[in-house]
This record gives C-alpha cells, sequence and structure tokens, in this order.
C-alpha cells in the first residue's frame, strides 16, 4: 500500500492473470500533477498536494527546531546533543571544509537549508505522497536564491566590477586563454551552475519517487488473490518480490535523500566561497 | 484521463505558486531556524568550548603554580645542600686548624720539657762533676798523703811538688763552687 492510492483507485480491477483483459500500466509523469482543490490561478496548476507538503515539511522542521532549542544548558541532554550533532555536522563537512573558518557566519543559514530541503525530500517517505522536491518549482527557488545570494555577497566582498571580472576572467592564465576560458566561464558560472543546482535535486527526487511507484504499483498489479489457486499463488510470489525491491528502493531513496540535501547544501556553500574569496 | 492529461504535463514548469509558496517557507524557516534556533544551540555550543577552554587555561596555571614552587623547592633545597657543603668544608678546615695548633702547642711544650731536661742533666752533671772533682782531690790527697807519708824524706823538692798539687787543687775547689753557684 504505497505510491499514489489515488490514480491507484481510479483503475480498479487491474491485475495480472485478470479476465478484463488490461495490462499493466506503468505509473506516469501524472502522479506528479496531483488534482489541484483550486485550479482557478492565472498561470498555475493551482493549489495541490505538493503545497500541504511543503506546510507539513516546514512544520516538521520548525518543531524539530524549536525542540533542539528549548531549555539549552552547559551540560546537554540527549536531545540537546543531537541538535548540536546536527550544528557541528553543517559545520563540520559543509561551511568548514568549504569556507573556513570565515564561513562560520552561514551556518545557520546552511542548517535551515539543509533541514528544510532533507523534511521537503522526506515527505516522499510518507506512503502514497511525494518529495516535495520532486517538483522543480521548489528546488528552482533553492537555487535562485543561493544564485542571488552568490552575486550580492561577491559584488559586496570584491567588488561590483572586481566581482564579475574574477569570475569572468579568472586570475593567473595567459592571456590567449582567456578566449576559450571567458565564454566557458560566463556559461557555467551565470547559466549552468543554477540551472543544475537545481536540476540535480529535483531530478533525483523524481526519479527517485517514480521508482518506488513503479515498484508499488507492480505489486499492486501482480497481486491477483481472486484468479485461480496456482495463479494466485505464483501472483503473490511476484508481488512479493516486488515489495522485496520496493523495500530495498525504499532504504535506498532514503540514502539519496540525505545525500542530495547535503550536496545541494555542500555546493551552495562552494558558491557563496568563491564569492567570498577573490580568486578560486 | 491520464493519458489524455500526460500531453500538458510538463515536468520542467515552474509555477510560480509552488515558488511564491516555497520561497514563503524558506523566509519562515530562515526566520525560525537560522536566525533564532541555531544561533541559540551555536551560542551554547560556544559557551561550552569557553568553559572547557577556561578549565584548560585553569588546570594550566595551577599547573605552572606547582611548577614554580617545586623550582622554588628545588633551589631552597639545592641551598641548604650547598650550605652545608659550605659548614663541612669550614669544619674540616677548623678542625686542620685545631690538630695544627694542638700539634704546635705539642710541639712548644715538648721543646720546653726538653729544654728543662737538658738543663736539668747539665746542672746534674755539673753538679756530679763537682762531686766527682772533690771526691777526686780528696782521694789524690789520700793518695798523695800516703806517698808521702812513706817517702817524704826524700827531700825539699818533694815537699814542692806536694804544695803546687795542694794549690791546684784549691783553685780548682774554688772554680767548681764558682760555678755551683752559677
Amino acid at each position: 500500500m504505497s505510491a499514489d492510492v489515488r490514480i491507484l483507485a481510479a483503475e480498479p480491477g487491474c491485475h495480472l492473470f485478470g479476465d478484463n483483459g488490461c495490462g499493466f500500466e506503468a505509473p506516469t509523469i501524472g502522479m506528479f500533477f496531483p488534482e489541484p482543490w483550486f485550479a482557478n490561478i492565472p498561470g498555475s496548476t493551482g493549489i495541490d498536494l505538493y503545497l500541504v507538503l511543503l506546510l507539513v515539511a516546514v512544520g516538521a522542521v520548525l518543531l524539530l527546531w524549536s525542540w533542539f532549542s528549548k531549555k539549552l544548558s552547559l551540560v546537554p541532554g540527549r536531545r540537546q546533543s543531537a541538535g548540536e550533532m546536527l550544528v557541528l555536522f553543517i559545520r563540520d563537512n559543509i561551511t568548514r571544509p568549504t569556507m573556513g573558518a570565515k564561513g562560520d557566519n552561514f551556518i545557520p543559514f546552511m542548517t535551515g537549508v539543509f533541514t528544510l530541503i532533507l523534511a521537503m525530500n522526506f515527505t516522499g517517505l510518507i506512503p502514497g505522497m511525494l518529495p516535495v522536491n520532486s517538483n522543480l518549482a521548489f528546488t528552482a527557488m533553492f537555487a535562485l536564491v543561493i544564485y542571488v545570494m552568490t552575486i550580492v555577497i561577491g559584488v559586496k566582498h570584491q567588488g561590483g566590477w572586481g566581482y564579475f571580472h574574477n569570475k569572468i576572467f579568472p586570475p593567473g592564465m595567459p592571456k590567449w586563454i582567456y578566449v576559450l576560458v571567458t565564454p566557458i566561464e560566463i556559461l557555467s558560472v551565470f547559466l549552468i551552475r543554477p540551472v543544475t543546482h537545481a536540476l540535480r535535486l529535483f531530478a533525483t527526487m523524481f526519479a527517485g519517487s517514480l521508482l518506488l511507484a513503479v515498484f508499488a504499483y507492480g505489486g499492486w498489479y501482480m497481486l491477483n488473490l481472486s484468479a485461480e489457486p496456482l495463479l494466485a499463488a505464483v501472483s503473490v510470489a511476484y508481488s512479493g518480490a516486488a515489495l522485496l525491491g520496493y523495500i530495498a528502493f525504499f532504504v535506498f531513496e532514503i540514502a539519496i535523500m540525505l545525500i542530495q540535501a547535503f550536496v545541494f547544501t555542500l555546493l551552495a556553500s562552494l558558491y557563496i566561497n568563491e564569492s567570498l574569496e577573490s580568486a578560486h | 484521463m491520464l493519458v489524455e492529461l500526460a500531453a500538458d504535463y510538463n515536468i520542467l514548469r515552474i509555477d510560480w505558486v509552488k515558488f511564491t509558496f516555497g520561497a514563503i517557507a524558506l523566509a519562515v524557516v530562515y526566520f525560525f531556524v537560522a536566525r533564532k534556533a541555531v544561533p541559540k544551540v551555536m551560542k551554547v555550543l560556544d559557551e561550552r568550548h569557553d568553559a572547557i577552554e577556561g578549565g584548560i587555561e585553569r588546570a594550566k596555571r595551577a599547573e605552572a603554580e606547582a611548577e614554580e614552587i617545586r623550582r622554588q623547592y628545588r633551589e631552597k633545597l639545592e641551598e641548604s645542600h650547598r650550605e652545608y657543603a659550605q659548614e663541612l668544608e669550614k669544619a674540616k678546615e677548623q678542625r686542620t686548624a685545631i690538630i695544627a695548633e694542638a700539634r704546635e702547642e705539642a710541639q712548644v711544650e715538648a721543646q720546653r720539657i726538653i729544654e728543662t731536661a737538658k738543663a736539668q742533666i747539665e746542672a746534674d752533671r755539673q753538679q756530679a762533676m763537682a762531686q766527682l772533682r772533690g771526691e777526686i782531690g780528696s782521694l789524690s790527697t789520700e793518695l798523695a798523703t800516703r806517698i808521702v807519708g812513706e817517702s817524704l824524706s826524700d827531700g825539699a823538692a818533694q815537699t814542692r811538688v806536694v804544695d803546687r798539687f795542694l794549690e791546684e787543687l784549691e783553685q780548682q775547689d774554688e772554680s767548681a763552687k764558682q760555678a755551683e753557684v752559677r
């Protein structure tokens, strides 16, 4: 019982060895477009499941951090230690390796971004639900915020001309090589980078939930207890195999959700560091 | 239904409503988590770091203090050792001095005793000499008397000899007496 129950319910009775002659219908990208409750918003698909899941994710993050940050003492309990571990994890694995000690100011921001993205990924672990980040709008928003931050911080730290000059003409290279490097840098830093930053997270979440849906749909399709006894047993075996695959990929998906949240934050930290330092 | 809708599904379309709500979500999280909760946690982390650092600092100070005291103690010990050695040296010197002095005194005393003994011996010798001389006088007188008694008739020459001898004897007696007086 998982993936999109709503869509499954739309096609009842279509099972392996069934007599109504319909075949397996693989999950389509339609599962990423849940029926909106308020559709008549111009230029938008409207208010749908994603926004509810976003609300759940934000609520979870706020609850988690208000729990982590209440009644703090010098001698921490288990709850406080967990919160501190998370902050120290961000510090020691994201800001310090990329920015060094001067990046310590960014620890709270990066911690917030990391936990929010993680929560928005984890909504996909709720049976029948989707990761919020399987919609490009949210990851694009994150990437755009980081992109604007890098430019603002770069201009602030290196001067308007200095920042763009350093980016477009990376210092310490022979003159003629700028013919090659400059177009590549303009493309990579100002166009490709923010796009890939958004797409990477979106694509992994999208593909991951699609994969889980395939196993869930397949398992549901292959289960046919109303067939002849022998065929029913076979269907149960098939379905069991699909369930095992689903469980394996579920665990795998948890890892991917963690890794992608980490990667997104790490890259954000890396990009911001390039704006803090004049030469890279 | 799905199939006819699938044509409209564009996964790369960025929905502005979702984008906006996402931005609001990030803003809310930024305000409550990045501005409030995490700094609170970090503050406690820093405080603990300071406390531990302070503890280490205190321990270091105590260690330095102990080291100082140990140094002073060692210095004092060395000093007392040195003083002891000096005292010992002094005592040795004193001992040698005392021994030397005593030896000198003893030598002087011995010398004095020897001198006295010598004087005594000399005196005894003188006395003995005088006595001997007196006895020799009387013996020789006796002897002479005996000789004279036998041959006084031999003439006047013999009488003169005897007289001279007696005179000499008397002179010797005089000088012996003088020596005794002295």
